[in-house]
């Protein structure tokens, strides 16, 4: 393995990438340093290192020529499943899931990295199933990447851990999509669509009289249950389900234009947030800095985005441009569903704020992934015919 | 190692695809961004409002109650010290598995105490679990220090004193002052004027006065609650600096309640109190000039502190099933026969009807006839030739038999309303019943038949239906010893700030004055002076030797007389009479009105008298001590007038025996600012009524009326 860089791809390190994760990287730190005051422990300064360990990794990972990574796919992808089933058996159990490898001083997430293998794995299908004669997909063939993208999604699902299988969905569905698929299938995705809100709605929005008749939610658990109830009436219950999406709403909105300033959070203060420097960071960040920042967190998100879009963009080939366009979509579906819930828009589910929230296997999976995107787009060189 | 390219193909057919996602991506941001101008710019106003709502907690700091005091300063209410143990649960840990164990054993509940505890502790939820829960309310000293000796074991349990209401004259005056116990539900919504008030005055689990004074002045005893804002955490926890102090924004503090000064005087109640001889009844004693009460007993009654906060359902149950009914207050709540007490009314209308004079003579012959019917006397030989002034020494009830026969029902009905009965007193402090003072329209509307002459009978006597309180008894002798005023009775003299500083003054109320001329007023005085000062008069064996006591007794029949007259002795206690005796003293210029009624105490003259008399004597000996030790001016009562006849046996005094009960506790020297007393007085048995070594019947012969069985009175 050679870790030799050429001169020329240099030249194409997407830069508007990299000071967008950056800066991101930065803001999240000095929220954190303000959501772990005391009394707290001030894990802000951990995040400082995990975030030295990610840019590491990006440097590591933009070195190796990504098509090493291209042919390590599969090994990599079924590693990743194995790991999920070996949890099973070694993990670690917290709050009713077994999520975790305690691997000495940390604790590993293999949810968080089948996410990047599972792109990796979509992509490599898409790219060696490339017909130029055939550009639309039709249903048979995206039965493999169906499969691909279902078994790790079912794992997840089983730990439970569904947030990280929502997320995964999304993504998935985001690169299928992206794939060129025929009308049918368009409409098919269309179609689930409309029968997931329509389940919603039956089972929980429309008033009928009891026995409900419900499709799916006598078959959730209690916790998921509560958690889509208490988002689709968060007044229903507020001292119960609907209690950390109403102090959270409540953070946020009390924000205003300007916030109430950094380290004045009375709701971050008080500890009326929960999980207030990991899932619920948003708010904090909300809380004390006001609607002007927030907005221009957005548009960091944004460019961020819009950096790795353009990796897609520039990509020579379709492997490239799919691990571009599944990375892409990884952040974009964890900013939109965290600040969502956040926000009480969408339900809440464990899922982390990229850059944002605390946590080392979520700030780690992040910088694998643009230190991907920074590979593609540093090699796009080598494929000028 | 060389990598192959693979295809190498450029995918452009991706390209617009890409231009749709990021699209797309944008969108969702988009979404995103209005959400948050949605909460954070148009809703802000509403999300601060709740997140300074979080943020504060307003914490009640409760007001010190008011003391309450009698006349001379003395404190008959205060708080104690009540040693209470708590457990705040978030800081209990092993809770249910060890401490509450421990507890149990060092304060030996029993396994119902335990499992109430235990369920009190397990069902806090929230934040609910950082709020203190009371187990145990007073401690010994002994169990106290024994817990405190273990409070390291014991984390999450908390030792407090709070101040707990104490009367400290026990039952005694129990009626008057009340007691207090936790507001209900609806008197709080009551209270608190409706859910909406931000900073509402009572809250659940507040206490408030219950009978008496206590509630009738809770709104001046109680003061008010202060408040404070304090910041809070999610937990409820109260957040401090890093000085460790409070973090509040602002503050109300609390207004002391204010003292209420009684017109009681503590002493004279004592001296009531020891004095009584019954088993229940009441003692009501009034100033005649103004119609301050200055000492009310009410037997038998509860403890207060008892009632307030620490009483058993089971016991509450007892008290209430009670024959005797010690909760209700009898000088006001419960109406009696005045018997003969009531002939200084019908002597009064007869002297104002102008049909009789002083001189006016009924012959006694043992009864009267009326038709075909023969009301009895008291004495069936009869009285022979008397007089207005010996039908009241003798208390012949042939002579006002006549009277009401020639004036009416209407007349005497007439002049005892005028003199308050048949109406509230309008004390104040208590629950009161109006009694009944019937005249014709009252029997035409309640009795079957209507009204007959008969009834007119039986009323001039204080039999039939004309019913009295003790307390307006002593508004009509107040009255008929000052010349006719009728004052309003008040047991509450001043309101005080806790510095001391006057806040109101009461001054005596006027209901009206009575018609009566300065001849009428004489005979009348005149009259019940003989009740006690002459020989023959039913209360002269408990004259007094150096006050002049003009007074009347009486002995209302309770149940219907037979053939044979039976004794008291003979007779079970529900159907023996009540005694009664009225007066006032000193006769010249009358300073206080007595009413004594022992319920089922047998004759007014033995039963009844002697308390009246041993209240009047101390009022006399504290005044001469408050004369002697502030120098007020003090002119001593003149003797009694010298008797005519010989005596046969001395002036009646009721025996002073050690202990006895309420104020009378410790017998107190009275130095005139003695406020010592003993803190923790307790009821001991009722003193066992003065027997009089001699039969009384030998000397004054009381007189049981003798209403007829048809028209007889209660």
């Amino acid at each position: 393995m050679e870790l030799r860089v050429e001169p020329r791809a240099t030249a194409h390190v997407p830069w508007v990438l990299v000071i967008g994760v950056l800066m991101t990287a930065a803001v999240g730190i000095y929220n954190l340093a303000s959501a772990s005051r005391p009394p707290s422990s001030p894990v802000w300064t951990s995040q400082l290192l995990y975030l030295g360990v990610g840019i590491a990794l990006v440097v590591v990972i933009a070195l190796v020529d990504y098509r090493l990574i291209q042919r390590a796919t599969v090994p990599l992808y079924l590693l990743n499943i194995g790991a999920l089933i070996a949890l099973k058996w070694f993990g670690h159990t917290a709050k009713g899931a077994e999520s975790w490898f305690v691997l000495g001083p940390f604790r590993v997430q293999p949810a968080e990295f089948m996410k990047l293998t599972m792109v990796l794995m979509l992509a490599k299908y898409f790219h060696d199933d490339d017909r130029p004669n055939q550009p639309a997909q039709g249903f048979l063939r995206l039965i493999p990447a169906g499969a691909i993208s279902l078994i790790p999604i079912g794992l997840v699902l089983v730990q439970p851990d569904l947030g990280t299988a929502l997320m995964m969905v999304f993504t998935a569905v985001t690169i299928i999509l992206f794939s060129k698929p025929t009308l049918p299938v368009s409409i098919a995705f269309g179609l689930i669509c409309a029968i997931s809100f329509g389940v919603l709605w039956n089972d929980y929005v429309r008033e009928q009289p009891e026995p409900r008749f419900t499709v799916l939610r006598h078959k959730l658990k209690k916790h998921q249950d509560a958690r889509i109830s208490g988002w689709l009436d968060p007044t229903s219950d507020l001292k119960g389900t609907g209690y950390h999406a109403m102090q959270s709403k409540i953070a946020v909105g009390s924000g205003g234009w300007g916030g109430k300033g950094w380290k004045e959070g009375t709701q971050t203060g008080l500890r009326y947030l929960p999980e207030q420097h990991t899932d619920f960071i948003f708010s904090v960040f909300a809380e004390e800095q006001g609607f002007g920042r927030c907005l221009m967190l957005l548009i960091l998100y944004g460019v961020l985005l819009l950096g790795g879009l353009g990796v897609a963009l520039n990509a020579k080939e379709r492997y490239g441009a799919f691990v571009a366009i599944g990375i892409c979509a990884m952040i974009f579906w964890q900013v939109f569903e965290n600040i969502g819930m956040v926000t009480g828009l969408l339900p809440i589910t464990g899922i982390t704020l990229p850059l944002m929230s605390y946590g080392g296997s979520s700030m780690v999976s992040v910088m694998i992934g643009v230190g991907l995107l920074v590979n593609v787009s540093m090699r796009r060189q080598m494929f000028r015919a | 190692m060389k990598i192959g390219l693979g295809t190498t193909r450029e995918p452009k057919e991706l390209r617009p695809r890409v231009f749709m996602v990021g699209g797309f991506f944008l969108l969702g941001l988009l979404v995103l961004a209005v959400n948050l101008y949605r909460l954070m710019v148009v809703r802000y106003e509403e999300f601060l409002a709740l997140s300074v709502d979080n943020e504060f907690k307003d914490t009640r700091v409760r007001s010190t109650r008011g003391l309450i005091r009698d006349r001379r300063g003395e404190v008959l209410v205060d708080a104690r010290p009540s040693l209470d143990v708590f457990i705040t649960p978030a800081f209990c840990q092993r809770c249910v598995a060890e401490v509450i164990p421990r507890l149990q054993a060092m304060l030996a509940w029993d396994d119902e105490q335990l499992q109430h505890v235990v369920e009190m502790v397990k069902s806090a939820r929230g934040p609910q679990r950082y709020q203190q829960i009371v187990v145990q309310v007073d401690l010994t000293r002994d169990e106290f220090d024994l817990v405190n000796a273990h409070r390291f074991q014991l984390p999450g349990v908390d030792l407090e004193a709070v101040p707990h209401r104490h009367y400290r004259s026990g039952a005694a005056l129990a009626h008057v002052l009340g007691y207090m116990n936790e507001v209900t539900s609806d008197e709080l919504a009551k209270l608190n004027g409706g859910p909406t008030l931000e900073r509402p005055p009572y809250a659940m689990g507040d206490y408030t006065g219950r009978r008496g004074v206590e509630r009738a002045y809770e709104q001046v005893l109680r003061g008010r609650d202060g408040w404070v804002k304090e910041v809070v955490n999610a937990r409820g926890e109260v957040m401090r600096d890093a000085n460790g102090n409070v973090l509040k924004r602002d503050e109300v503090p609390p207004q002391p309640g204010r003292n209420v000064i009684l017109s009681i005087d503590a002493r004279l109640q004592a001296e009531a109190e020891f004095a009584f001889p019954g088993t229940a009844g009441s003692i009501v004693v009034l100033d005649a000039k103004t119609g301050f009460v200055r000492a009310m007993v009410s037997r038998p009654s509860f403890d207060p502190n008892e009632m307030t906060g620490r009483v058993s359902p089971a016991r509450l149950a007892a008290l209430n099933k009670d024959p005797l009914q010690p909760m209700v207050f009898r000088a006001g709540a419960e109406h009696y026969s005045p018997g003969s007490t009531f002939k200084v009314i019908t002597l009064l209308a007869a002297l104002q009807s102008g049909a009789f004079t002083a001189n006016s003579s009924v012959t006694c012959g043992g009864g009267y006839q009326l038709g075909s019917r023969r009301w009895r006397c008291h004495k069936e030989s009869g009285h022979g030739l008397v007089h207005a002034h010996q039908a009241m020494q003798w208390s012949c009830d042939t002579y006002f038999y006549k009277v009401s026969d020639v004036i009416g029902i209407d007349a005497i009905a007439s002049v005892g309303k005028s003199l308050g009965l048949g109406s509230v007193t309008s004390l104040g402090v208590a629950g009161e019943v109006p009694g009944v003072m019937p005249d014709t329209a009252y029997h035409n509307r309640v009795t079957p038949g209507g009204y007959t002459k008969g009834m007119a009978l039986n009323t001039a006597i204080g039999q039939g239906d004309v019913n009295v309180t003790p307390l307006q008894l002593a508004v009509v002798y107040a009255a008929i010893g000052n010349g006719g005023r009728v004052y309003q009775p008040q047991v509450v003299e001043r309101v005080e700030t806790p510095e001391g500083e006057v806040v109101e003054q009461f001054g005596p109320r006027l209901v009206r004055e009575i018609e009566m001329t300065p001849e009428q007023h004489a005979v009348l005085m005149d009259a019940l002076k003989a009740v006690v000062n002459e020989p023959g008069g039913t209360a002269f064996r408990s004259r007094l030797a150096d006050v002049t006591v003009a007074g009347k007794t009486g002995t209302a029949q309770v149940s219907r007389l037979g053939a044979v007259r039976l004794k008291k002795e003979q007779m079970s206690y529900w159907e023996r009479d009540h005694a009664w005796f009225t007066a006032f003293a000193p006769a010249e210029d009358p300073e206080i009105a007595v009413v004594v009624l022992n319920e089922h105490g047998g004759h007014g003259g033995s039963d009844a008298a002697p308390a009246a008399m041993a209240v009047i004597k101390k009022y006399f000996e504290l005044k001469r001590i408050d004369g002697e030790a502030f120098g007020l001016d003090y002119t001593p009562p003149k003797p009694a007038p010298a008797v005519k006849a010989p005596i046969l046996v001395p002036p009646l005094a009721p025996p002073r025996e050690p202990g006895g009960n309420g104020l009378a506790a410790t017998p107190v020297q009275d130095t005139g600012a003695g406020i010592e007393r003993d803190p923790n007085p307790e009821i001991a048995s009722t003193p066992a009524p003065p027997l009089p070594d001699v039969a009384p019947e030998r000397v004054a012969p009381d007189e049981p009326a003798a209403p007829p069985s048809e028209e007889g009175g209660r």
